[in-house]
């Protein structure tokens, strides 16, 4: 018992260990014949996050509890995957594996370059190019136009779009006067949620439109423009509602899903089945029946988590995302120059009203839109673009500390 | 059998994830605690602590404020500092006052106490921006200049 209080719950990092120990030696007996790849690949994947952990602690590189916390969901996401269908849990491990080597040279550049607050035209420009580009070049899957095909493997651009409107306010709010008025960074900003909407992407244009109200509300002055843009956001869904047949699809299927079990309201229902049939403690990982739901993999892997390991497992990932943002505010707060303080700000609010937004939709708390649920979901280019935004993050993390060291400094 | 170890699991995870979730809360709780310290007198000289709390096993505050004329500091708790580190002596140094430079004195502790690093043989003043190395904790003494 005192050995297992020392190896076990003596750090986070040991716990992290000891969960994915566990699923993926109960995935090893359960999936097929003994496949002896499936605990490779589970030790290969504890092995890197311990490594990524151990580097981020010998380099100091701030902020120690966001890599875990990312890593936990990251593994509680592919042992689900796994279970879902084996093919995609492998390359989630590869794409886990490219996006922290990514996140350690988004830390690594975001530090060394310093022109990050001047870019204010590359952002836009940079955004409207992929936009662009997935007007000419994109293939249309379930109904949205946003995935670029490049060889083999899908990509989808709204993903970068993300960080580059994230920078994109950051800049703004450092240097107002390089846009020539307010009206025209609000222009940039509609126009970035109408092509959004055109690309039939409903969750993503709410989603851009939650990060860039907060961020206005904290650093505007000017309330009454701060109504207005309320009231154009009532009026763009009023008018996306009676001209969309798509939009009223999913709001109708919000207010009742069960008067069209069969068609229309199926993917609601059967996620709100799944949930039910969890309980409080799930039927076991692998003992379900979460393949009756569509998309299980990307949008409804949460009703996946629930029916498997209940709703004590559900509440768990919320708490999970919970700390996360809260670390996330945390750095947001020490820090003082404004447009790193907008970025984390930014990063923050995207991931929050990511995660609301997925988990209000399966749960059906709010019209469900199709995002992933960050860093659980299946999907490389959501995977990667969510460990560079939180790379970033941690950059930010180890300036805030450094900030802190300064004042003790002129202390002295 | 796999039904069985899966109904295991399920209990066991959910417990872990639990608890992986209450030891970052603390981290939290300590978090905050500290945000309420910065709103503490500051004229007196202090000392701030220089470890991670986290990695501690016994409660320590961020700052500690110190006495007109003399501070003491050990595990004792008729001490003004105390600080239940089992490296740290019932009574280990004391802190005193010398027309308004501060010296720091051990009392005779088991293991020491450090001045930047270096082992105090007998009293040495203390500066602003000195390093204090008591048991397993280290403070940074800070006085501010008028």
């Amino acid at each position: 018992m005192f050995l297992f209080r020392k190896l076990v719950l003596g750090r986070p990092i040991t716990i992290l260990i000891f969960i994915n120990l566990m699923f993926f030696g109960l995935l090893f007996l359960m999936v097929g014949p003994y496949d002896r790849s499936i605990l490779v690949a589970g030790v290969l994947l504890t092995l890197l996050m311990v490594v990524c952990y151990y580097l981020i602690i010998k380099l100091d590189m701030g902020d120690q509890y966001i890599f875990l916390i990312i890593s936990i969901l990251t593994s509680l996401g592919v042992a689900m995957l796994y279970r879902l269908n084996p093919v995609y849990g492998f390359r989630q491990i590869t794409w886990f594996g490219i996006a922290a080597v990514l996140y350690f040279m988004a830390y690594f550049l975001f530090r060394w370059i310093k022109l990050w607050d001047k870019g204010i035209y590359v952002y836009i420009a940079g955004s409207i190019l992929l936009f662009v580009v997935t007007f000419a070049f994109g293939t249309t899957v379930k109904g949205a136009t946003n995935w670029i095909r490049i060889g083999s493997f899908n990509f989808q651009p709204a993903e970068a779009i993300k960080l580059f409107f994230i920078f994109m306010l950051a800049a703004y709010f450092k240097y107002p006067e390089k846009l020539k008025n307010t009206y025209v960074f609000l222009g940039i900003v509609y126009l970035h949620i109408i092509l959004l909407t055109l690309q039939r992407d409903m969750g993503m244009a709410m989603l851009f439109f939650g990060v860039f109200i907060s961020i206005y509300y904290i650093y505007q002055t000017d309330i009454k423009l701060f109504l207005y843009n309320i009231a154009a956001a009532v009026t763009i869904g009023t008018f996306s509602y009676f001209t969309m047949n798509h939009v009223r699809v999913r709001f109708d299927t919000w207010l009742n899903p069960w008067k069209d079990i069969a068609g229309r309201g199926y993917q609601i229902t059967q996620s709100l089945f799944a949930i039910a049939a969890g309980g409080f403690f799930g039927s076991g990982l692998g003992l379900g029946t979460p393949g009756y739901i569509p998309e299980v993999h990307t949008d409804f892997i949460f009703s996946a988590i629930c029916e498997e390991l209940g709703i004590f497992g559900g509440i768990a990932v919320v708490l999970l995302y919970f700390i996360m943002i809260y670390r996330g505010f945390k750095i947001t707060l020490m820090i003082n120059e404004p447009f790193t303080k907008v970025v984390a700000l930014g990063i923050t609010l995207t991931y929050s009203y990511q995660t609301f937004i997925i988990i209000g939709g399966v749960i059906k708390l709010i019209p469900l839109t199709g995002v992933t649920l960050p860093f659980v979901s299946y999907g490389g280019s959501s995977l990667i673009s969510a460990f560079v935004a939180f790379g970033i993050l941690q950059a930010l993390s180890k300036k805030s500390l450094e900030g802190e060291e300064f004042v003790e400094l002129e202390q002295r | 059998m796999v039904t069985i170890l899966s109904w295991i699991v399920r209990y066991i995870f959910i417990a872990m994830i639990y608890y992986f979730i209450y030891s970052i809360i603390r981290l939290i709780y300590l978090d905050i605690q500290q945000i309420n310290m910065r709103g503490r007198n500051q004229d007196y000289p202090y000392l701030k602590l220089i470890n991670r709390k986290d990695r501690l096993g016994f409660v320590v505050q961020e700052f500690y404020d110190l006495r007109e004329n003399e501070t003491t500091i050990g595990r004792g708790k008729e001490n003004d500092i105390q600080i239940l580190d089992k490296y740290i002596s019932t009574q280990h140094s004391k802190l005193t006052v010398d027309e308004g430079a501060y010296f720091l004195e051990d009392l005779g502790s088991v293991n020491g106490t450090y001045l930047n690093s270096v082992k105090l043989q007998d009293v040495a003043e203390v500066k602003n921006g000195d390093r204090i190395g008591i048991g397993q904790v280290e403070f940074l003494f800070v006085k501010e200049v008028d």
